[in-house]
């Protein structure tokens, strides 16, 4: 039911130059278009050359078994925002997870990765991994809405690209620049790709508050009534609808390796929430272990203080 | 499932603690200081144990970022300034925050767009596939239709009792009005008559108040028309009432009045306890139904 995007619609004054920094230049073979270097992760960059750049970004989502249902919808949301995805099954938690994941995504042949990993049916914790050797970061996932909520009324196309926007906190140090750089590779969608879709009409906001990410997205509604294609004066008149999902990550570790590796960064005001369960339990404990305190001193303090022998007490006896 | 940062910490710093060379790799043993009420929690200092390896972040960084003289169009990535500090807890303004940032975001972006000459945002007449379905969004159509609903109920329900209200005054001062009308008329006519009293009875026409009925006017029916009551009505309009609920008892009852008196009723004072209505029971039922006082029996 989807009309296909035009690419005449879309086409941007970007040249398809022919390479011409480099000397070995091959006859125009078959093969030549392909010595255009599409840049990936690992090449230097190299900014002399004039190289046409492709995104070739391609991400692998998946979750672990024994996921909720709510998590499961985010992460199925995730694969309908991100048109450059694959999904894959469920992975086994335990045994060497990372060999594991790293294998898999060379498998499909992806260059990133999100998993959602869920512990006890209750934590979600969320991997952005680049694959061959980058980095890789472990999140908390709290505060998650799935865009089924019908309290999110907005709705854009499927595959269209988003739009990122940062807050400038993004540029205070040196971990939010890394976490900034994989996020812009991961949620982007390419430029070219074949299941993206031409206007932009949604927007990512990514925001800094409180040492956590949070992510909204947005749909830029505009109304209608200049019946025009372009909508030039209606500037003012823009509102974002929300779409959803939303959720807010708070960064834990950052690995040098795909899953794995030496660490980077290590969030320190970060308390798992396994912690915090288990102070609310002793906390609980604490309560009753004092009653019985209390009940002990009381006794204590009657015996050694005893009443005086009350003069009404027989009075009603029989 | 809210996220809920109690910000103790009053060192609100970002941790420098480790210096970049240092790779201390340590099990994290956090204080753990933090009150815990909610999920999210943070602890009061910065753990001493976190490790920070500024120099292989920015080695990362570098390795897996793109080359420089990218496109904008491939990134398509905005930084909005953020002025002010946002409250988490504040849950308005954290939206609000976000908000703003999209839409400055969009702006910034459509002037980019306009000065590449690019298409930017979606014509009206362009349809394909939508992330989320039709029955979906029917559903959120009906949930704030919904919404919509309740409101405008409520507020004509509030309407309603206040315009009751209002109408109870209203209604309570025309009766104070006529009750003092009729009280002043009745002292006009006693001063009226001791005044001729006073004055012996003599026949000046001069003295005589306007009382006014003298021109007719009682003599005509009340102009209010009262609905369900025909002219020669005389119970005024009350015969049926109570034949709601008892219809089925009074039925019996009805016919045979109808069948006595003709339709309309009883007309007229004639004699009453004669020797043949004493021993007539048709008029009654079992329970004797509790007409209206007003209808003459």
């Amino acid at each position: 039911m989807g009309k296909k995007r035009k690419h005449s619609e879309t086409q941007t004054a970007e040249p398809r130059k022919k390479d011409e920094g480099a000397p070995e230049r091959p006859k125009r073979t078959l093969m030549g278009w392909k010595d255009k270097d599409e840049v990936s992760q690992q090449t230097e960059s190299t900014p002399d050359s004039p190289q046409v750049f492709r995104n070739k970004e391609k991400v692998m989502v998946t979750c672990s078994r024994r996921i909720n249902y709510r998590y499961r919808h985010l992460m199925l949301n995730m694969v309908s925002l991100l048109p450059h995805c694959k999904k894959d099954n469920k992975v086994e938690s335990r045994s060497s997870k990372g060999a594991t994941l790293n294998e898999l995504i060379e498998l499909r042949g992806c260059s990133s990765a999100l998993f959602f990993e869920c512990r006890k049916h209750q934590d979600l914790y969320m991997w952005m991994a680049r694959c061959p050797n980058g980095p890789s970061v472990k999140f908390l996932v709290n505060a998650v809405h799935t865009m089924e909520e019908l309290k999110l009324t907005g709705n854009h196309l499927k595959g269209s690209r988003p739009l990122l926007t940062f807050s400038s906190n993004f540029e205070k140090d040196a971990h939010w620049k890394l976490l900034k750089e994989m996020i812009i590779q991961i949620f982007g969608t390419p430029k070219e790709h074949r299941k993206s879709k031409p206007y932009h009409d949604h927007v990512f906001v990514f925001s800094i508050v409180d040492d956590h990410i949070w992510f909204r997205n947005y749909q830029i509604s505009v109304p209608h009534n200049e019946s025009d294609k372009m909508v030039r004066g209606g500037l003012d008149k823009m509102t974002l609808v929300e779409v959803g999902p939303r959720f807010c990550l708070n960064p834990i570790k950052i690995f040098a390796g795909s899953f794995g590796g030496p660490t980077l960064y290590e969030n320190p005001f970060y308390v798992s929430p396994n912690q915090i369960r288990a102070l609310e339990k002793r906390k609980k404990a604490g309560k009753y272990a004092k009653k019985v305190k209390a009940k002990t001193r009381r006794k204590m303090h009657e015996q050694s203080n005893p009443l005086e022998p009350d003069e009404f007490a027989d009075m009603w006896r029989e | 499932m809210g996220p809920r940062s109690k910000d103790l910490s009053l060192l609100q710093v970002e941790n420098n603690v480790e210096d970049d060379a240092d790779d201390v790799i340590d099990d994290a043993s956090e204080e753990e200081e933090s009150e815990s009420e909610q999920e999210d929690v943070k602890l009061m200092e910065p753990s001493k144990t976190a490790i920070y390896n500024r120099e292989g972040l920015v080695e990362k960084l570098e390795d897996i970022s793109w080359p420089e003289n990218v496109d904008w169009m491939h990134k398509l990535c905005l930084d909005i300034d953020q002025e002010k500090e946002v409250d988490v807890n504040d849950d308005l303004a954290r939206e609000l925050a976000f908000y703003t940032q999209a839409l400055e975001g969009t702006r910034l972006a459509f002037d980019k767009f306009q000065s590449m000459g690019l298409p930017f945002l979606r014509p009206p007449d362009y349809y394909a596939e939508m992330v989320k379905t039709d029955a979906h969004m029917q559903k959120v159509k009906g949930k704030l239709l919904a919404q919509k609903r309740q409101i405008e109920e409520a507020e004509e329900r509030r309407k309603a009792r206040e315009a009751k209200r209002i109408a109870k005054e209203v209604q309570a001062e025309k009766l104070k009005e006529r009750a003092k009308q009729k009280k002043q008329e009745i002292e006009e006519v006693k001063k009226w008559r001791k005044q001729r009293q006073q004055s012996g009875f003599k026949d000046g026409k001069d003295s005589m108040p306007d009382l006014g009925f003298e021109d007719g006017k009682a003599f005509e029916r009340s102009s209010k028309k009262r609905p369900g009551v025909s002219p020669g009505d005389r119970s005024g309009g009350k015969a049926k009432q109570g034949g709601g609920k008892g219809n089925n008892k009074n039925k019996k009852n009805r016919e045979f009045r109808d069948s006595k008196f003709g339709f309309g009723g009883k007309k007229g004072m004639k004699k009453q306890n004669t020797a043949e209505t004493t021993n007539d029971f048709r008029a009654f039922n079992k329970g004797g139904a509790a007409g209206n006082k007003k209808r003459k029996r």
